[in-house]
């Protein structure tokens, strides 16, 4: 950024950011880990619609249709088309998150200090971010560039906040040209371009209800993250985990977590194959995990928080037996795990626009 | 890297807050009269509640911004039309044929709004919940409005062409019209919960796209700039009415599973009842409009097969599947506006709009947009009725038709599998036989036959001798029509004959 910048305060969340000359309100907002309802970006569908309460903006191209004149009168502004000609308060209609921590995107380096298999087809990557003040809450994603692969791609921290490493948890898609990099070429020693935290996945402690926990292959990164952040913090509701894989070799920490089931009466751990070997000798549950999470809580998950990690079948298996079960959207939390392959996702409809 | 400290001060409440304040403030238990004696309409529909405080509200508008923002849109709407009359802006519509499709919206429309806004207004009253009390409260002031901006958009038209004069007094006697009035009124005397799937979720937000694009569409592309205006004016109210009724869905499916089953009968009901009465617009969009938009078989797809895929995919987490008979719609959907449009070429002489037959060019379209059916069904149809007309021998159905009892249009819909086969269904109730256009209204009836034998069908009022007499004459002199001038084919209409004046006058004076 070069040139003026003026600082932007945001209300309700009493939250402050840096806007570049030039940048709208909106761009510096998302841009600043805060999210305003948008739509059309271009200044007609008045949706992300704010008051200025103190400071001076450029209301710039907003449809007269969309931002009335006594709207412009009492201070009110499109944040897409507005940009601060001073240091600018604005008040937002935001849903105050409390669970929110808001960190901000960094964008820096970072060296590879490690690289394990975890299991069949998954690595364990770590990167060294001491000489960052990186901060994010458990749940959320990094965007790594990787050399020779066109634009960006999304990987759940997998360790808990607080650490001086960043841990990834990269399954190979055959094919795929970003993981197949992570696996073959990647060496301990690179350094890999990082941005960050992203994502809205996380958990929300202040309703404190009991939390459960479904994840699926890879999909374990985000829970383990945030179980043992929750554990180490000594929250106090029980907590669920369901880690469901095809075969007894894709299981992964599957030790942590016995482990820390013996020595946290609260927490519980439920490993399920789908597709168990005789040779895998498994005695556990069996099936899909939404199938054993509907078993384990005898098809009733009222009273609960739910956060879904893997990928898209079983996100949408796992809320359709939640849902089932009398749990709604304000209480079902996902993280789909597309690969690039997945572009096109379903189309959805504005009624499950909050999950 | 543009993170600053957060300052330490006490925060303020955020609109949902502040708006969540206003409307739970408003309601209380109330000890002078029990409960139920005070909201008497609330549990008999089976719908049962165990949290209105749950209910999300869908928008967050105070009345104080309602005012001006509303204020404010009307200035501009009224200077328009003001600019509109002063410089004679119907003469630059496409065809003065376009008026019809007015003629129609003004007489089987705006009266709906007006019923809404009762609808509305009474609901309101109606909830536990102070949230979707205030929710139905500003719907019901803004179905007022668009009433009332609707017909003075409207009205300059009337200073010109015929069938403008009594809407209001039309609506509640023309036949055909009786199909969109019995609609509203039966969502009307319905309770509650079950108003609000009628209108807000299944017309205001399955089917609204149908009914208010083909309107607001046809009036740009046809040179209304008046109607178009009213259109933009009337936008952001319609996108909070369609969060209203997703919102008493979710609202209804999670408060408890019983009522599950409830919605979705409500869902399949309101899905036909909305389908049929929008088979009016069909015939509009591919017959009234002199320059179309799309055809109706197009708008369906992208409107209802499109949006309500994905739709109906999230309503299935909830044990809701698409409404019964979405695939009857489907077929009918090459056949639908040929059928309508048909049923008002052989009554034109009781219709307060004009008719006419396609011409080769509008025939061509309409092959094109319909090459499975058109050719095969309608053209010949067409073909033989303007040798009749040719020859002196215009065809009129001199007899009065059989109407469907729930939906009240005249039976000449075909079979889901045969379009060629009028489609006749029939039960019977307390010793009388009740006769449907198809399996989806003959299905309301018999889920609630006390009320449908109650429907005033203009018909069999007729032949009671309740509408003003035995010849049509006397029945038009009834409903306010002027016979010979707003009924009867475009062609030699008085209409035509001005609107043929003025393109002379253009012609001989260009400007």
């Amino acid at each position: 950024m070069s040139g003026t910048s003026y600082t932007l305060m945001v209300e309700p969340l009493g939250q402050a950011i840096k806007v570049a000359e030039g940048q709208t309100i909106l761009d510096a907002c998302l841009r600043g880990g805060i999210y305003l309802p948008y739509q059309c970006n271009h200044g007609l569908c008045s949706t992300c619609k704010i008051s200025v309460i103190e400071g001076e903006v450029d209301l710039g191209d907003a449809s007269p249709f969309a931002l009335m004149d006594f709207e412009r009168e009492e201070g009110r502004a499109l944040a897409c088309c507005a940009r601060p000609l001073s240091d600018v308060t604005i008040e937002a209609d935001i849903d105050v998150d409390p669970d929110a921590r808001n960190c901000p995107v960094l964008d820096f380096e970072a060296e590879v200090v490690d690289i394990r298999p975890l299991a069949r087809d998954i690595k364990g990557i770590w990167l060294d971010a001491s000489a960052i003040d990186f901060e994010f809450q458990a749940g959320q994603y990094v965007q790594l560039r990787i050399p020779g692969v066109q634009g960006e791609r999304a990987f759940s921290l997998a360790n808990a906040p607080g650490g001086d490493r960043l841990e990834l948890h990269v399954r190979r898609v055959p094919g795929g040209k970003g993981t197949e990099y992570l696996h073959d070429v990647l060496k301990v020693g690179d350094r890999l371009s990082v941005s960050g935290p992203y994502g809205r996945f996380y958990v929300r402690e202040s309703s404190s209800l009991p939390m459960i926990f479904i994840a699926g292959g890879s999909g374990l990164s985000s829970p383990k993250s945030m179980v043992e952040d929750l554990l180490a913090r000594g929250f106090e509701q029980k907590i669920t985990l369901l880690h469901g894989v095809r075969q007894r070799q894709d299981l992964y920490y599957d030790d942590l977590f016995r482990r820390l089931a013996e020595t946290h009466a609260n927490f519980t751990y439920v490993p399920v194959l789908s597709d168990a070997q005789p040779e895998d000798r498994w005695t556990g549950e069996t099936g899909f995990v939404h199938e054993a999470a509907v078993r384990l809580f005898d098809g009733m998950f009222r009273g609960h928080k739910a956060y879904l990690c893997g990928p898209p079948p079983m996100i949408e298996a796992g809320i359709r037996a939640l849902m089932k079960g009398r749990l709604f959207d304000r209480d079902i939390h996902t993280e789909s795990f597309l690969t690039k392959a997945d572009d096109k996702a379903p189309q959805r409809s504005p009624l499950s626009q909050r999950m | 890297m543009n993170a600053m400290p957060p300052l330490q001060k006490q925060r303020k409440l955020s609109l949902k807050e502040r708006y969540a304040h206003l409307t739970r403030d408003l309601g209380w238990e109330t000890t002078y009269q029990p409960m139920d004696k005070v909201f008497p309409y609330v549990a008999y529909e089976g719908i049962k509640i165990h949290d209105w405080d749950a209910w999300e509200d869908p928008f967050r508008l105070t009345m104080d911004a309602y005012w001006k923002y509303q204020a404010e849109k009307e200035r501009k709407l009224y200077a328009v039309i003001e600019s509109f009359a002063q410089n004679n802006g119907h003469l630059n519509i496409t065809d003065a044929r376009y008026v019809n499709a007015l003629k129609l919206f003004l007489t089987g429309v705006s009266p709906l709004e007006y019923s809404a806004h009762r609808g509305y207004a009474h609901v309101g009253r109606h909830f536990v919940g102070a949230g979707p009390r205030i929710a139905c409260q500003m719907q019901a002031i803004d179905e007022l409005r668009h009433a009332q901006t609707q017909i003075h958009t409207m009205s300059h038209y009337n200073k010109f062409f015929d069938g403008l004069h009594d809407a209001r007094h039309m609506h509640d006697r023309v036949w055909y019209l009786s199909v969109p009035k019995s609609f509203f009124e039966d969502a009307c005397t319905a309770g509650p919960f079950e108003f609000l799937t009628a209108i807000s979720f299944s017309f205001e937000y399955v089917l609204t796209n149908l009914l208010f694009v083909p309107f607001m569409s046809g009036a740009a592309y046809n040179g209304d700039m008046a109607t178009v205006t009213f259109g933009f004016s009337a936008q952001s109210d319609e996108a909070r009415h369609m969060t209203l009724g997703l919102e008493i869905i979710k609202f209804m499916l999670e408060q408890d599973e019983g009522n599950v089953p409830i919605v979705q009968r409500w869902i399949d009901k309101w899905f036909w009842r909305g389908y049929r009465l929008l088979s009016l617009v069909s015939m509009m969009m591919d017959y009234m409009l002199p320059k179309r938009i799309m055809s109706w078989a197009e708008s369906w797809e992208m409107y209802f097969e499109q949006a309500g895929d994905a739709l109906f995919e999230d309503l299935s987490r909830y044990g809701i599947r698409k409404p019964k008979y979405h695939e009857v719609a489907a077929k009918e959907k090459h056949r639908l506006s040929h059928e309508v449009w048909s049923i008002f070429y052989n009554y034109t002489q009781a219709a307060a709009f004009h008719t006419w037959l396609p011409s080769e060019e509008e025939m061509t379209w309409l092959s094109a947009k319909y090459p499975d059916t058109f050719d095969k069904y309608y053209r010949p149809r067409f073909k033989a009725w303007s040798e009749m007309a040719a020859e002196g021998k215009r065809f009129y159905n001199q007899t009065l038709p059989q109407l469907c009892t729930t939906c009240q249009i005249p039976m000449g819909f075909t079979e889901p599998d045969d379009p060629t086969t009028i489609c006749f269904r029939s039960a019977e109730y307390k010793g009388e036989r009740y006769h449907f256009c198809s399996d989806g209204c003959k299905d309301i009836f018999c889920h609630e036959p006390e009320k449908y034998v109650q429907s005033w069908l203009p018909v069999h009022q007729i032949y009671m001798g309740n509408c003003g007499g035995a010849e049509v004459k006397d029945v038009l002199a009834w409903y306010h029509l002027n016979f010979g001038v707003d009924n009867f084919d475009y062609e030699g209409s008085p209409d035509q004959k001005l609107w043929d004046e003025w393109q002379a006058q253009k012609a001989a004076n260009p400007v």
